[in-house]
């Protein structure tokens, strides 16, 4: 019973996993500038990464069909899914501030930039 | 169970992913558009790599995911750190 | 007999994906760029390599391939210059 249980959820958690990266993929390409495609990659990494990985490990303490070494393959997708969490947001911080510094990005349809209003493109097209 | 029919119908979409991730990777018009889309190839490719892991039902081929996660955030480190020594002079 | 299809698929669009990226990284002239480029390249080969049963040989090439090339080749270009010339 509570190996159904944990195999059902793992599974619909990889499912959840495959909608996310598709709307983070589309996101991705139909977004402007850089700063907003960040937001669409913040989806894909968590949504579609940390999830679906953790899920993994679930149905992998509940799948008997892995052998004996199912607890070893469910302990390291735990430890893959908190990494991801906590690297993948410090990795596109730093990104960010980088091409903000340096300008290499700019805010191309724009309202309002404090940091730099310099990098303003007002009423961008494109 | 149905795990490996399951799981086979699940691939496919993060394929159709992996395409729409490429597409952003090769064709990104500044350099940290190329870098995200690297990012999110590789970690589109850690679940690919668990969930496979799955479906062959040999859990040893898992260890390959923790490295990747550790090596591509430190390719975002680099990038970064060169985009910033440009414009501090160093 | 479709769960080994689903396999090969895999390995064809993965090899497929790694020649897009191989082409660009030969005619880029930005270095930069070409280093992301190959870093692409090395991604698909090393799904490649988990579909041929080699995690070894995966443990080996992610570190080179992702981590310690495109680093030992950044700080190059920031020695001397970014754009290739004719």
């Amino acid at each position: 019973m509570i190996e159904e249980l944990l195999v059902y959820t793992g599974l619909g958690l990889i499912a959840l996993g495959a909608f996310a990266q598709l709307v983070s993929g589309i996101g991705v390409n139909r977004f402007r500038n850089f700063y907003l495609r960040l937001h669409a990659a913040t989806i894909g990494s968590i949504w579609g990464c940390v999830y679906p990985i953790a899920g993994a490990g679930l149905v992998a303490l509940g799948y008997k069909e892995l052998g004996p070494y199912s607890t070893f393959m469910a302990g390291a997708a735990f430890v893959t899914s908190f990494l991801v969490l906590i690297l993948s947001p410090a990795g596109s911080h730093a990104l960010a501030r980088a091409a903000h510094k340096t300008r290499q990005a700019l805010v191309e349809p724009c309202v309002h930039d404090a940091l730099d209003p310099s990098m303003c493109v007002r009423g961008g097209g494109s | 169970m149905f795990v490996q029919e399951f799981i086979a119908a699940v691939v496919p979409l993060y394929l159709v992913a992996t395409a729409l991730y490429l597409y952003r990777a090769l064709k990104g018009p500044t350099i940290p558009d190329h870098v995200l889309g690297v990012d999110l190839l590789s970690y589109n490719l850690a679940v690919l790599f668990i969930v496979l892991g799955i479906f062959f039902k040999e859990p040893i081929l898992i260890v390959t995911a923790i490295p990747l996660a550790l090596w591509i955030y430190a390719l975002d480190i680099y990038v970064a750190k060169y985009l910033e020594r440009r414009v501090m002079g160093a | 007999m479709s769960l080994d299809l689903l396999i090969y698929a895999v390995g064809a669009v993965a090899s497929l994906m790694s020649v897009v990226a191989v082409y660009l990284a030969l005619v880029e002239r930005d270095l930069v760029k070409a280093v992301i480029y190959s870093a692409i390249q090395s991604v698909f080969y090393s799904l490649l390599f988990y579909l041929f049963m080699s995690p070894d040989i995966v443990l080996v090439y992610l570190p080179v391939a992702g981590g310690v090339l495109p680093a030992l080749l950044l700080v190059l270009i920031s020695k001397t210059e970014r754009f290739e010339r004719e």
